[in-house]
Order: C-alpha cells, then sequence, then structure tokens
C-alpha cells in the first residue's frame, strides 16, 4: 500500500527550488535512508515529505496517512521543565483538544512506549537532564504515541556515541520488523547502508532513487561527492 | 490613631484583591514568556500600555470634545481617572498590542531579540514622557502607576482586572497543553496538525490583555515583578510542566502576601513591596542548580 507519493515535486524557499523533480512511492514496510552532501537539501527534501513545506511544483499525496516525526533533539529548548513521559504523551495531543486531558490509556500506552526504547526507569526524569541518545530515544517514543504509518526522522544518530547509536538502530530496525514505514535523514553512511531498503540520494537539486549496495558504492560516492575521499562516518 | 490589620484589608480589599489575582494571573503569562525566551517582553510590554495611558491623557479633551465621554465631563475625567477607566484601558491596550505586534513582526525577520526588545523599551519609555510633558494630569497619573502605589484601586479596577485576567486564567487553564506543545516543538505541532498560528496568537492576545489590564489597575512596576520573578524562583523546584505553573502562581500569591505585611508594617508602597518580596523568592532558586 502506497503512503506517500511525490510526483514531479519540487521544494524550496521564497519561490525559489532547492530540489526539484522528486518522484517517491513510500509504501508500507519499507525503509528509506534520505543521504548527501550538506546544503544539498536533505532537510527541504524531508520538511516537503512532511507537510512543514508547500511544494512548488508537482504534488505530495499522504491523505489519511498519520506521520511519526522524530525532529533533532538539538531543536528543543532545554528551559522547559517537562518530564520524558510529558513529552512523548504529547504524541497523543493529536487525539485531544481543549478541556480533555490525557487518559488512563494514554499514561499506559506512553509508559510501554519508554519501557520499550529501554527508558522505563526514566519516565519521571526531566527531558532536559537526558543524555543525547536517551532524549532521542523518548522522542521516537513520543513519535511512536501517535500510532503512525510512517516514522520520519532527522538525524537520529547525529552527535551521540556509538552505544546509542546502536540502541537507536537497534528500535528502528525493530520498527522496520514489525511493518512499520521509516524514512531517515542521516550523514552516517554506514549506518544507512546496513539498515535501509531504498536510498534517495540528495545533490545538486535532484533525487537520485537506488538500492544501498547501488548508490552507496565507494566509487560510486566518490563520484556524488566529486572527490576522492568519501566522506564517512562521525 | 493606629488602625487595625482587619480595618486596613477592609479599606484596602479592592486594591488588596486586585493584587492577589495579580499574583495568581501573571506568574502563568510570564512563565510562557520565560519558556519562549521572550521575557524582556514583560518589561517592554508595560512600558507601551504607560506610554499608551499617557496618550490617552493628552488626547482626552479633543476625544471629550468631539466624541463625547458619556455622561462623564473632562473636569471629572481629569481629575478622577476611574470615571473613564474604560477609556485608559483601551489605550493601554491599543499601545500593548501595538508593541506586541511590532516585535513579533520584527522577530520574525532575525536580528537580535535583545536588542530589539531594549529598544522597544527605550521608544516607549521616551514616549511616556514625551506624551507626558503634553499631559502632565497624564504623567502624574502614571507616576503614582510607577511608584506602585496601588491602594487607590476601586471596584471599577478590581472588577475590569478580575473579569479580563480571570478570562487569561481560563484560556491559560482550558489551552495550557497546547501552548506548550506549540512553544517546545512548533514543527510537531505542526505535522500532529495542530492549528500552531491560532495558539501563538491567542498567546500573544492573552499577554497583551494581561499587560494591558495589569499595567492600567495595578502600574508597570508591580506587573514586571509578578511576570518575570515568581517563574523564576519557580522552575528549579518544578520536576514537571504542571508544577512549574502551579509553583509559579503560588510564589506570585505569596509575592503579594508578603508584599502587604511589608508594606503595611513598614508602610513602604505596596506594589514595590510586592516585587522585592518576589526577589527574595529568587534566593533559594540561585542556590539550586537545574538544567
Amino acid at each position: 500500500m502506497t503512503l506517500i507519493r511525490l510526483q514531479r515535486a519540487a521544494f524550496g524557499y521564497t519561490r525559489r527550488p532547492v530540489v526539484a523533480g522528486v518522484d517517491l512511492e513510500v509504501r508500507a514496510g519499507r525503509f528509506f535512508g534520505i543521504v548527501g552532501p550538506n546544503g544539498a537539501g536533505k532537510t527541504t527534501l524531508f520538511r516537503g515529505i512532511l507537510g512543514l513545506l508547500k511544494p512548488l511544483a508537482g504534488s505530495v499525496e499522504s491523505s489519511g496517512v498519520v506521520l511519526g516525526y522524530v525532529p533533532q533533539r538539538e531543536t528543543l529548548d532545554a528551559l522547559y521543565p517537562l518530564t520524558a513521559q510529558e513529552v512523548v504523551e504529547m504524541g497523543a495531543y493529536r487525539r485531544l483538544s481543549g478541556l480533555r486531558s490525557v487518559t488512563r490509556a494514554d499514561r499506559d500506552a506512553s509508559s510501554a512506549l519508554l519501557a520499550r526504547v529501554g527508558l522505563g526507569e526514566q519516565r519521571a526524569a526531566r527531558f532536559a537532564a537526558l543524555s543525547g541518545g536517551q532524549r532521542q530515544r523518548t522522542l521516537i517514543a513520543r513519535a511512536l504515541m501517535t500510532r503512525p504509518n510512517v516514522l520520519l526522522l532527522d538525524e537520529p544518530t547525529s552527535g551521540v556515541d556509538r552505544s546509542a547509536q546502536a540502541r537507536i538502530l537497534a528500535i528502528l530496525r525493530e520498527l522496520h520488523r514489525e511493518g512499520l514505514a521509516i524514512l531517515l535523514v542521516s550523514h552516517h553512511l554506514s549506518m544507512v547502508r546496513e539498515s535501509v531498503d531504498e536510498v534517495l540520494w540528495v545533490a545538486r537539486g535532484t533525487v537520485r532513487h537506488g538500492s544501498p549496495s547501488e548508490l552507496l558504492k565507494p566509487e560510486q560516492l566518490d563520484e556524488l561527492f566529486e572527490t576522492e575521499a568519501a566522506p564517512e562516518e562521525a | 490613631m493606629d488602625i487595625t490589620w482587619a480595618e486596613r484589608i477592609d479599606l484596602f480589599r479592592f486594591a488588596l484583591s486586585a493584587a492577589l489575582i495579580a499574583g495568581l494571573v501573571c506568574p502563568l503569562i510570564g512563565v510562557f514568556l520565560l519558556l519562549r525566551r521572550t521575557s524582556f517582553y514583560g518589561i517592554a510590554l508595560p512600558q507601551f500600555a504607560a506610554a499608551g495611558v499617557v496618550f490617552g491623557f493628552v488626547l482626552l479633551p479633543w476625544w471629550a470634545q468631539h466624541i463625547g465621554l458619556g455622561d462623564v465631563t473632562l473636569e471629572m475625567a481629569l481629575s478622577d481617572t476611574h470615571a473613564v477607566m474604560n477609556y485608559h484601558l483601551a489605550w493601554a491596550a491599543l499601545f500593548t498590542f501595538g508593541g506586541l505586534f511590532a516585535l513579533v513582526w520584527l522577530g520574525r525577520r532575525g536580528g537580535s531579540e535583545i536588542g530589539r526588545v531594549a529598544a522597544a523599551f527605550a521608544i516607549a519609555n521616551a514616549a511616556t514622557y514625551f506624551f507626558g510633558r503634553l499631559s502632565p494630569v497624564g504623567k502624574s497619573f502614571v507616576d503614582e502607576l510607577l511608584q506602585g502605589e496601588i491602594l487607590g484601586v476601586g471596584v471599577h479596577e478590581l472588577e475590569t482586572i478580575g473579569v479580563l485576567l480571570g478570562a487569561v486564567l481560563v484560556c491559560i487553564f482550558v489551552f495550557h497543553r497546547d501552548l506548550v506543545l506549540v512553544s517546545f516543538d512548533r514543527e510537531f505541532a505542526l505535522v500532529l496538525g495542530k492549528r500552531v498560528v491560532a495558539f501563538e496568537t491567542l498567546l500573544n492576545a492573552l499577554v497583551g490583555v494581561g499587560v494591558a489590564a495589569g499595567t492600567m489597575t495595578l502600574g508597570p512596576t508591580i506587573l514586571f515583578g509578578l511576570i518575570v520573578l515568581p517563574p523564576l524562583a519557580a522552575r528549579p523546584f518544578a520536576s514537571s510542566m504542571n508544577r512549574f505553573l502551579l509553583f509559579s502562581s503560588l510564589f506570585g500569591v505569596l509575592a503579594v502576601v508578603g508584599g502587604v505585611v511589608v508594606s503595611f508594617e513598614w508602610d513602604f508602597p505596596l506594589g514595590a513591596s510586592v516585587v522585592a518580596v518576589a526577589a527574595l523568592e529568587l534566593l533559594p532558586a540561585l542556590c539550586m542548580r537545574r538544567p
């Protein structure tokens, strides 16, 4: 089943396209990695898929599909005295309005999701006091709280140590095995190569689409980066 | 002749009630200003409101002659500001929302937030004195407000602040969850399909109404203090968002109660006493370390 369909889509700012001519079908159970050099338009494409940018041309269809968004944790202000559980419960706010408060079922679900990402003991801890990897896993739990059809993650392993990266990746692989469609932006090419089904390579305003073995070969990377040494692995 | 505490409380019941309402609600406005890193708005906007009040006084003779003030004559309006309270409140609100709109609009163009707010404060402050030169009555009224002499608050001012800050309190109670969400993670709120712009507009409206009503009734001094200080005092003790809101209000009410004691015992202006007690509440927070 097709969850998100982009047809000849162009995205950019102030009417100037950053990426154009994007065709993409995100089907249930597929794992996509969006990669490319810095400033190539990965985030612009990602924001377009999320609906945060309107297409300048073409179309984006995702009606009736729930998107579970995991932002980069650095974008969230540590000043807020929110607990990990309060952050996860935000995922239930789509179903709530006005005076309706978070239900017991929502509270139980958020506790279960925190336990699932390995943070059952930290649910009353301040979000800002958690480590980078723990905060990222909290945000994954929050996205899952929305009961998504597609999980979209923006650089989930950026700035965390290798063990935290491994834990995040293990969670994503498990969700993938359970049939959740996943779309992730990352500059960790080895992680993308080992995990995803399909790669979207964003460079020079265009998007190339292929398998990891096809697009992430060293000689291919040299060509794509227009340099001898491919930038690899933080 | 000594007057007892009970007599003082009875005599100044309107002022004390208005201060307690402000102590309960203004810190909640301050919580959102603090979290959105716009606490300086809490200092600049009351100054806009004060400038608006003085401007209203400048325009009062023309207004009385061409538009009218109902049953109130110009002489009555100038000698008793309570008589045209709504007129002054309208000017305070107009200038507050004007200042708020300018700050939000300029904020979207980027640049230094602190610099912008400092410039806004300087302009509003100068405008207050400029208009004050044209209307000495307005200037003396605002000077009284600045000193925090709020004991003259009457039933009309109490009703006004009760209704307006009551409405702010109800809105925050009903929408606090969404207001926190759009402030904490705007993009996530957009992806959830929340009406982010509507909630941001609501938040700005709550700030504007609270500041205009508070400045007109209690003056900028007490309002500065109650918006900025209680949330700062409460934050290190708050282990969750709801507790942060609750503790901020609690610190605000305690500052008012403490300020009343200081003011009555040592004969200081009530507004300044409230702010002094709110400042003392910061001491435990300064001893704690929290992220």
